[in-house]
């Protein structure tokens, strides 16, 4: 039985070298995405690390809603990653919003608008406003956004102006501070 | 323990049992720790790492590796853990402490949770959580330093606890001790004083209400009792002497009586027996010629016992002499003394005695009195032998007891020595006036010589073998 024959020696091979190629595109295909995802992913984890106070709320027994406004780039990713959690005992929900006049009980906002000026229309709106403003444009948090997102070495990052928050009532989790980058306001 | 004193015992004593207290007690927190100690130290490690499990979650949950580092780095602020390494969601190493540490000395993926002991050291897994969700796992590992360390620790505290508390305990011991040894210690002195001082009249000091100051208490009870029978013996005695010397007085006096009494009774005894032996031998000059031969005799008869009476008086006059005369010692020469006395017994007598002389020491003695004594011992000698067909009398001295002892030996008629005793006493005599002349006082005049210089005199005999007489004078050298 030791003497293994050379036709079942190459078949190993071949099987081998077959579930290699197969896990090497399974790798490829997660570094494709990963950006959308980590991104959704992000979004969740300020749920998580954030509080919001009860009149950020509708009612007591509204979900908590994580909302997307303008072109969603995330696909189903938000979808998958909040199916069946909950924030301090409100279900998750996602809501997607074209334009910003829609955007209603919503506590994080996904702000992905193409026009400047949609952007800055939307921000002003969303000022004192108890939600949480997220985007990925670089002068986001310049113009009154909350939080950025930007890559630094091939890394998600993402940066907080803090004067935007205070304005708000939400606090974030200074664990959720410990990583972001601080932005600094130069007008202060 | 048996030669030092009832304090050094009593602070032994105090000092053992304090150290050996002292020892259980901390064998007993050893013993206590060792097994406390561990799981002390992983409740610790489990609670380190629960405070860097709730530190790194946010880290985990944005993947920020660089911040989960900073988290476990924060562990350097305790030397014992060794190594830390966080773990994602999906069991793939995260973040790793210290940073130098190889992947390899790491587990490869999380194991089950909790802590335990691993390769002597300290490890276990920590779930990372966000409310129900886990976010990744946080392993984390000590070495045992830390309990060998605080085993050191309790091992030099109680060293120092155990000499520090028998130095407080010795300290202690001496004040308190004394209560116990004191009293004792009073009482020994007082009675070695007493031994020392012959004073019966120091009482030993109270101290307690104990049994030592019953002690002491008995102590002093029975000196009072010695005190008051010391008293009343002395009182005793001096009565006694004074009885002593009362009566001494009276016999003194009382023999001076008879002593005169019997000088001069003797003395005038004498008179007339002289004149009755002197008519006796007028009447036989002058009427020998009347007188038929049985008239002879019985004149005869009246003669010898009216000189035997003379002899005795003499005897008699002679021994009560004694009791007056002082002794005047003088060295005396025994053999030259002992050669002049054979001269004078065997002048102008039949002897066929043979006499052989030792070399006998001197002694310091009255010389005329011990003269007497050999006069009367050789005599007497000759006499008692003189029936035996070939008497021999031997003159001789030994040492017994570190005393000289003379005697003088025959081989004559001898005694019995039931009658030893009875020798020496006046007018005491074992063989009849037919058989040996004599007064019987010849052997008590040796008696009061020899008793007069402190000495002894003895014999021993033997009817019809012979009699040895010994002497000793006290002083003879």
């Amino acid at each position: 039985m030791m003497d293994i024959k050379k036709p079942e020696l190459l078949k190993r091979l071949y099987n081998c070298i077959i579930l290699l190629l197969i896990g090497m595109s399974l790798t490829a295909q997660t570094t494709s995405v990963s950006s959308a995802e980590v991104k959704a992913a992000f979004l969740y984890n300020f749920a998580t690390f954030s509080e919001w106070p009860a009149e950020a709320f509708a009612n007591p027994n509204s979900p908590f809603t994580i909302g997307v406004l303008g072109e969603n780039p995330f696909g189903t990713a938000l979808n998958e990653i909040v199916l069946n959690e909950t924030k301090g005992g409100r279900p998750l929900t996602i809501k997607y919003f074209s334009q910003i006049e829609d955007v209603k009980d919503c506590q994080i906002l996904f702000i992905n608008l193409q026009k400047p000026s949609a952007q800055i229309q939307a921000l002003e709106a969303l000022k004192k406003q108890n939600v949480l403003t997220v985007g990925d444009t670089p002068d986001f948090v310049s113009k009154g956004g909350m939080i950025r997102f930007f890559v630094e070495n091939n890394k998600l990052r993402f940066q907080v102006n803090l004067s935007a928050i205070k304005e708000s009532n939400i606090t974030l989790s200074s664990k959720l501070l410990r990583l972001a980058e601080i932005f600094n306001n130069p007008k202060l | 323990m048996k030669g030092t004193s009832i304090q050094q015992k009593l602070m032994r004593v105090i000092l053992i049992t304090c150290a050996i207290t002292l020892l259980l007690t901390s064998s007993a927190y050893f013993g206590y720790q060792y097994f406390n100690l561990k799981q002390t130290y992983l409740k610790q490690v489990a609670n380190t790492g629960k405070i860097i499990a709730f530190n790194s979650t946010a880290a985990l949950a944005f993947d920020n590796a660089n911040d989960a580092e900073e988290i476990l780095s924060s562990l350097k602020v305790d030397e014992h853990i060794v190594g830390a390494a966080l773990y994602n969601q999906d069991g793939k190493l995260f973040a790793k402490y210290p940073e130098n540490i190889s992947v390899t000395d790491l587990p490869v993926k999380p194991q089950g949770d909790g802590y335990g002991v691993q390769n002597s050291n300290f490890e276990g897994f920590q779930p990372v959580m966000e409310g129900n969700k886990q976010l990744g796992t946080l392993y984390i590992r000590t070495d045992r330093k830390a309990i060998h360390e605080l085993f050191a620790f309790y091992t030099l505290a109680s060293i120092v606890i155990l000499i520090f508390s028998l130095v407080v305990a010795y300290f202690i011991s001496r004040i308190l001790q004394q209560s116990i040894s004191k009293p004792i210690l009073a009482l020994a002195e007082v009675s070695k004083s007493i031994s020392v001082d012959k004073d019966y009249s120091v009482r030993a000091i109270r101290y307690t209400n104990d049994e030592t100051g019953a002690l002491t208490d008995a102590f002093n009870q029975m000196l009072s009792q010695i005190e008051h029978q010391n008293r009343d013996i002395i009182s005793f005695n001096q009565q006694l002497e004074e009885k002593i010397s009362e009566r001494t007085e009276e016999l003194e006096r009382a023999n001076k009586e008879l002593e005169a009494f019997s000088y001069s009774v003797s003395h005038d005894l004498r008179s007339p027996l002289r004149a009755l032996n002197a008519y006796s031998q007028m009447f036989e000059e002058d009427y020998a010629e009347l007188l038929d031969a049985k008239a002879m005799k019985l004149l005869g008869n009246i003669q010898r016992n009216a000189k035997r009476m003379g002899r005795l008086i003499d005897d008699l006059l002679e021994f009560s002499k004694l009791g007056r005369k002082e002794l005047v010692k003088t060295n005396i020469g025994m053999n030259q003394l002992v050669t002049e006395v054979m001269k004078e017994v065997s002048d102008g007598k039949q002897n066929t005695s043979v006499i052989t002389v030792e070399d006998l020491p001197d002694c310091l003695a009255d010389r005329g009195l011990i003269y007497q004594v050999w006069v009367n011992l050789i005599s007497n000698a000759i006499k008692y032998s003189s029936k035996k067909e070939n008497p021999v009398i031997h003159i001789g001295s030994k040492i017994n007891d570190n005393q000289v002892v003379y005697f003088i030996k025959d081989n004559g008629a001898g005694f019995n020595m039931d009658y030893a005793k009875m020798l020496f006493k006046v007018f005491q005599r074992l063989h009849s006036p037919k058989e040996f002349e004599g007064t019987g006082i010849g052997l008590a005049i040796i008696a009061r010589i020899i008793a007069k210089h402190g000495g002894n005199v003895w014999a021993e005999g033997e009817v019809d073998k012979g009699a040895t007489f010994f002497f000793t004078i006290s002083n003879s050298r």
